[in-house]
């Protein structure tokens, strides 16, 4: 597959934001109701959830819902 | 209004987080009857109200929310022993639809999307076009690091991991690739994540750094 510039800028960019991630996406998604409780609450993160934060700077799947999780907290709240 | 006398300690009791405004719902649908009903019925609007702001649109898809809620509802009641009261029981049943609402679109998007990336015919194969993008100044450097970058590419990365980044460059989300490869979204990700530090590392190792590599690019 030959790529295309936009997918080649796209490549470097991933490539050079990469961070050591320990949680993966099944870890990320059993702590991201507690994230977004705190995120929503204004309280300080949790070092222990800090590691949610990273993931999802580096998951677009992740990040997507989570921000659609947002949004539909605001919604109710 | 009665609780049914199996119910269990207010969750603040186990969490230790303040849920008072929360703690009521889930107690009532952990009740029976008219009491249970009647929490179901508000814990279904509630997720209506949010998902209908939060989803509609998304991915460019017509969104029916009852449909994601009702299979939603199936599984929050399925699974309220998972809920530990670290949050409260509203965001946790947020989160649970949110999942199914954004799944469901992302299948349904995904059904009309070219699946050129997953054709192995070329063998696995990343190939960086010649770059017609850069300046007189900029062209050596870019130059440089598109010959590191295909080479870290061609030498570093599996079979796997060229696949599943193909993909994600060509804009499939994580669990998309997941489903046409037959694999769960975690290792899709841990593939991605793993392609990604081997071609830093590969930078590194090559003498740049990212801001190196990086600054030609934007």
């Amino acid at each position: 597959m030959k790529l295309t510039h936009q997918q080649v800028s796209n490549l470097i960019e991933l490539t050079v934001t990469t961070k050591n991630d320990s949680l993966g996406c099944d870890g990320c998604l059993e702590l991201m109701d507690q994230f977004a409780q705190a995120d929503l609450d204004g309280a300080e993160m949790p070092e222990a959830l800090e590691a949610v934060r990273v993931h999802l700077e580096q998951c677009k799947c992740c990040k997507d819902e989570y921000e659609a999780l947002i949004i539909a907290l605001r919604e109710i709240n | 209004m009665t609780i049914a006398p199996h119910s269990p300690a207010p969750i603040r009791l186990i969490a230790g987080l303040d849920m008072i405004d929360d703690d009521s719902l889930y107690l009532r649908i952990k009740a029976e009857g008219a009491v249970r009903d009647d929490a179901i019925t508000e814990l279904r609007e509630t997720l209506l109200r949010g998902l209908s702001k939060s989803l509609n649109n998304r991915y460019g898809q017509p969104f029916n929310a009852e449909d994601v809620v009702q299979d939603a509802l199936i599984k929050i009641l399925s699974s309220l022993d998972k809920f530990e009261g670290r949050s409260k029981f509203t965001t946790w049943a947020m989160t649970v639809a949110t999942r199914i609402g954004i799944s469901a679109l992302r299948r349904k998007y995904y059904q009309d999307v070219s699946m050129e990336a997953f054709n192995t015919d070329d063998g696995y194969t990343i190939e960086i076009a010649v770059d017609t993008e850069s300046t007189v100044s900029d062209a050596e450097s870019r130059g440089e690091i598109l010959a590191v970058l295909q080479h870290l590419i061609d030498t570093e990365l599996t079979d796997k991991q060229r696949i599943v980044t193909r993909a994600f460059l060509s804009d499939f989300a994580t669990d998309a690739i997941a489903t046409q490869l037959n694999m769960n979204r975690n290792a899709v990700y841990k593939l991605i994540h793993d392609a990604r530090v081997k071609l830093k590392d590969g930078f590194a190792r090559a003498g740049f750094t990212s801001d190196d590599v990086l600054e030609p690019f934007v």
